[in-house]
């Protein structure tokens, strides 16, 4: 094969014929399960341009997942009301995050033009951004970057470019019992205290799946540890991965976590902590308002995650941003509505009537915000803290290494030190599949 | 004797008694091919086309960089996939998971079917009722489960714990072997009475003038049981256990919501979803499917051979 000659599929009869028939064979594919590749490979997407945002009319859709919290479709209507010249919509196009990925992976390939602008999972902006199914937002991040909080912005960040704006983070929290165990102030003192009673056992995320990652990397971001370093080499295959892996499996087998963890994801874990059984629970900020509905309202507190012993506390962000898709065609509506949404004024409402954590600083010294919200101040010290996960379009591949071995582990079918090696492995495979 | 009842699977009988000519046989097939030739053809276009084109998919390598690019990689990704340790687990799982659940739900659904077709007041509503945790969506039943089986708060454990029975402090779906339990029972619990309700069909084809001859030589009720009730039950058996073997060997959903693969619960269903979607590998993800679709293919043949063939021989014995 004539390796200089650009891979064309159509440079034959009998390709074009091959061509056409998967062509017919993909559509219907596509329309049955929705599944298959895309039509397109990865191309350059233009700019967003901040000023486009003044002059801007017309309507925008706003699309993403389920609303529970009615903050999508408020901020919508908020904006509608505020701009007078451009309506915003917002569209649910899938019930879980799972399955809004799915729909908006979709969306973009098909480069349908539905949605102007898509609520990202922080972890989805360098697949899509490597697919070319992003705007390119550095313009507008930088015109807006005195009003974000530096950590959020990295999370749009791909390839020394920001393909989105963040609408609002999220961090890990432990909740306490005061009556029982201290306030945590490292990693050794949460489980050492854990550790004395079975009533004050730690709890968290630690089914087999993608928040077992979090709760694995916000103890190896802690310890110094990493997964890709700056470059993009692997680097788990370290000291600190084994020593938090050992902590957490010795954790599990001293009764510092309940055994019981490892059949938690978020709600089983928040279900368990409410019966008063256990000391600590590591969840998100969601949950400060659902225990303050229980008995537990007068006996809990919060503090944000702890670090090592000597070292410096390091969290994982989450949260969602705002994607502008490469084939809207109301851009400049798009830019309008991000800049209303990260205003210093909106953020506030994101706290108070949402309870979401802001993406705007001084949002979280703001005396009706903290009286909606007590712990902000706990949260901005998380939320300051926190690194991004490892930034990769193969980003899903990389998470499934990191929780199926941590799992294996933590379940006791593999040892650390055959889990390290096999999730060094995996994750540089992974990363050679792109 | 009755000679108009359909058993399930069976082949529409025609008249038997008159004598037919080679020249009306054929006449007939050729209108027979002629009124299913629209549905053929759909059935080609919905069903065979997509595989065809899964199948041509399986035999390239796709990068996620190169979304639309694809480079012809012949069989490498089933040989990547056959000699691979996720495979053969997820294989292993699987059938054992088929294996457990389909045989307690022909056995519970067996019973079930004789308890309705007992004549009693309130059949008709029991009938209605037994049906329902079919009806329930199973990722909603399958969440139920997981609630149930949870240590400290689930129902099952309180129990357990409760009546001072094993099991009440086990992290049952955090261990192996007991994940696996959880989700059988979710299973069976969830389709006997899908098993049921096409054995009861098959109970009510066997005619109350086979029970009478049978009393008349009496025979006691152990004996009419194994003797009559459960060969000419067979065919509605066999049928369920197609069915049931069939679903067992894709399942998704119940292990995908409660354990997410973990303690030896991966399906080969969840392990070409997981390439195919989470990972948007759609060569090895579609070579994993193909591998299914070819696992459960190659059973239902074996089903059919060994055990439909009766399906025919019951019909024809019937008449």
């Amino acid at each position: 094969m004539d390796l200089n000659r650009p891979a064309s599929p159509l440079h034959n009869k009998r390709n074009r014929k091959t061509l056409a028939a998967t062509a017919i064979a993909a559509a219907l594919l596509l329309s049955a399960c929705g599944g298959g590749a895309a039509p397109q490979g990865a191309e350059q997407a233009a700019a967003a341009d901040p000023a486009s945002g003044a002059n801007a009319s017309g309507a925008v859709n706003i699309c993403g997942v389920k609303d529970a919290s009615g903050i999508y479709k408020g901020t919508a209507e908020a904006f509608t009301k505020a701009n007078g010249k451009v309506t915003a919509k917002y569209t649910e196009i899938g019930a879980t995050t799972d399955e809004a990925r799915t729909q908006i992976v979709q969306r973009l390939e098909g480069k349908s033009t539905e949605c102007d602008l898509f609520l990202t999972d922080v972890i989805w902006t360098s697949e899509f951004a490597s697919q070319g199914w992003l705007l390119d937002q550095t313009k507008l991040v930088e015109a807006n970057k005195d009003r974000l909080i530096p950590s959020t912005v990295e999370t749009t960040k791909y390839q020394d470019k920001y393909w989105a704006s963040p609408f609002f983070t999220n961090a890990g929290l432990i909740y306490y019992l005061k009556d029982k165990v201290a306030k945590p102030e490292s990693w050794q003192q949460l489980y050492a205290e854990a550790a004395k009673a079975p009533g004050n056992a730690y709890v968290y995320q630690g089914k087999q799946y993608e928040g077992l990652t979090v709760n694995f990397l916000e103890m190896l971001y802690s310890a110094g540890g990493e997964v890709l370093n700056d470059q993009g080499d692997v680097k788990i295959d370290s000291k600190e991965t084994r020593d938090v892996l050992n902590f957490m499996s010795d954790g599990l087998k001293n009764g510092s976590a309940d055994r019981a963890v490892l059949t938690y994801n978020e709600d089983p874990a928040r279900l368990a902590y409410e019966s008063g059984d256990f000391g600590y629970q590591r969840n998100w900020p969601h949950v400060y308002r659902l225990l303050n509905a229980t008995p537990l309202a007068s006996s809990f507190g919060v503090a944000p995650l702890p670090a090592w012993e000597g070292g410096k506390a390091s969290g994982v962000l989450g949260g969602w941003n705002l994607a502008i898709s490469a084939h809207s065609t109301n851009q400049a509506g798009a830019v309008a509505f991000i800049d209303f949404a990260t205003t210093p004024d909106w953020q506030k409402h994101v706290a108070m009537d949402y309870s979401q954590a802001p993406v705007n600083e001084a949002a979280y010294s703001d005396a009706a915000v903290l009286q909606k919200m007590p712990f902000a101040t706990e949260l901005l010290a998380s939320v300051k803290g926190a690194k991004p996960r490892p930034i990769s379009p193969v980003y899903p591949q990389i998470s499934q290494a990191i929780y199926k071995n941590v799992y294996a582990v933590l379940s006791g079918t593999a040892s650390t030190e055959d889990a390290v090696k096999k999730m060094a492995d995996e994750i540089t495979t992974a990363k050679a599949s792109f | 004797m009755a000679t108009k009842t359909i058993v399930p699977g069976a082949p529409p009988s025609a008249p038997s008694n008159a004598p037919r000519t080679n020249a009306r046989d054929r006449a007939e097939r050729r209108l027979a091919f002629r009124m299913t030739a629209p549905s053929l053809i759909l059935m080609a276009l919905v069903a065979a086309v997509p595989i065809g084109y899964a199948i041509w998919l399986s035999l390239n390598q796709y990068s996620v960089r190169t979304a639309g690019l694809s480079r012809f990689v012949g069989l490498d990704n089933y040989i990547a996939a056959l000699t691979s340790q996720e495979w053969w687990a997820a294989f292993g799982q699987t059938f054992t998971f088929a294996a457990f659940s389909v045989t307690l739900e022909l056995i519970l659904g067996t019973a079930m079917a004789l308890l309705l077709n007992l004549a009693f007041k309130g059949r008709a509503l029991l009938r209605t009722v037994v049906l329902l945790p079919y009806a329930i969506v199973t990722v909603v039943s399958a969440i139920t489960w997981q609630t149930m089986f949870q240590p400290d708060l689930g129902l099952v454990t309180n129990v357990l714990s409760a009546l001072g029975l094993p099991g009440g402090d086990v992290v049952w779906l955090g261990e192996r072997g007991y994940a696996m339990a959880v989700i059988v029972l979710a299973d069976v619990w969830k389709t006997t009475p899908f098993a049921a309700l096409i054995i009861l069909a098959g109970l009510q084809v066997i005619s109350a003038e086979t029970y009478e001859a049978a009393e008349l030589d009496g025979a006691s009720k152990w004996q009419t049981f194994v003797h009559i009730t459960l060969p000419l039950l067979r065919p509605a058996i066999v049928l369920a256990a197609i069915f049931r073997t069939m679903d067992a060997l894709r399942v998704f959903d119940l292990p995908f919501v409660l354990t997410r693969g973990a303690n030896g619960t991966e399906s080969m269903s969840m392990l070409a979803y997981g390439e195919l979607r989470e990972n948007r590998l759609v060569g090895e993800g579609s070579a994993l499917s193909i591998l299914t679709f070819l696992t459960v293919m190659v059973v239902s043949v074996i089903y059919i051979r060994f055990g439909g063939g009766n399906i025919r021989d019951v019909a024809k014995e019937e008449q």
